[in-house]
């Protein structure tokens, strides 16, 4: 019960960071010079933080899955499921809103840019995982893999971070010092909200796939102690 | 039949290489990116939102019934 109120009030406060950000981006924050999209460029203010989001997600499921592979607990199995999940959906957003932008930034929706080559293939391997634990069975060896592939996986994520910085291309340098193009007060704020938004609505997915693994592991136990002793039949 | 023979060559050199127009006119609306980026957010964010809490409900279900047949069960073994 407790736990449902508390889903309920981040769920609430989300829904509040969310629409001021959108607030925000439609009527605060200017909009850039053309050479970064003009109009265009407001995607920035959710594709950033969709980008750390994947991050966040990224990072709890390279925890879940060390911890389930020394643990081997399902609390941690159903965290890390959810984990690949969340950074899947979020690897996607940044690669759909991203191109739309750069098509009126740049004038192509995609070039082999070391950011962008490294981001397509690290949510091409939360997919993987996402396959892999939705269709490769429910057995500890297909669990341990899954988990090994989840802690692998997270490697790619520091050198997408650097890519930009270490092989250059096209994706500029925003956020720290050495490049620029938030030289204006609201779009620093507006940034700032979209990080806090993408943060909560980030840990409030998370909770949500890791309640429904959890409930799902749970009706797999109780289904199984229901088959011995015959209360059920097999599907 | 020349002008055939070089148009014949053009075909494969454009279908293996697409280059912007540099400082072309740049025709795609920044509107229409906008709208399409933000209605692939949010139609992706309410799809995973909707599908994980009809999961969770047939999820809670199937519990809950499981659950009442165990308890029917034990309450009926001697």
């Amino acid at each position: 019960m407790r736990s449902g109120h508390g889903f309920l009030a981040l769920f609430t406060i989300t829904v509040a960071v969310v629409a001021t950000l959108l607030a925000f981006v439609a009527f605060k924050v200017p909009v850039a010079q053309p050479e970064a999209g003009g109009l265009a460029q407001k995607i920035f203010y959710f594709h950033v933080p969709s980008a750390y989001a994947m991050y966040l997600s990224g990072a709890v499921c390279f925890v879940a899955s060390a911890a389930y592979l020394l643990k081997l607990s399902e609390r941690w199995n159903a965290w890390a499921h959810a984990a690949a999940e969340c950074a899947a959906l979020f690897g996607i957003i940044v690669l759909t809103s991203g191109p739309l932008w750069a098509k009126k930034a740049w004038g192509v929706y995609w070039t082999w840019d070391p950011r962008l080559t490294t981001s397509l293939l690290s949510c091409l391997i939360y997919i993987a995982l996402v396959l892999l634990r939705t269709f490769g069975g429910a057995g500890e060896a297909e669990r341990k893999f899954a988990a090994a592939l989840g802690v692998l996986g997270t490697v790619n994520l520091p050198i997408i971070h650097y890519s930009v910085r270490k092989w250059g291309g096209n994706h500029p340098v925003v956020i720290t010092k050495g490049g620029g193009g938030l030289g204006n007060d609201d779009m620093k704020l507006t940034l700032t909200v979209g990080f806090v938004a993408f943060t909560l609505l980030a840990v409030l997915l998370l909770w949500q796939r890791m309640r429904a693994h959890w409930l799902s592991s749970r009706v797999r136990l109780v289904e199984e102690r229901a088959l011995d002793l015959g209360l059920v039949k097999e599907s | 039949m020349q002008s055939t023979q070089s148009s014949a060559s053009v075909p494969t050199d454009r279908a293996t290489e697409f280059r912007p127009v540099e400082g072309g006119p740049n025709t795609t609306s920044a509107e229409a990116l906008l709208i399409a980026a933000y209605f692939v957010l949010w139609a992706l964010l309410f799809r995973f939102v909707l599908v994980s809490h009809r999961r969770q409900q047939v999820l809670t279900v199937r519990l809950d019934e499981l659950e009442r047949r165990l308890e029917t069960n034990a309450r009926s073994e001697p």
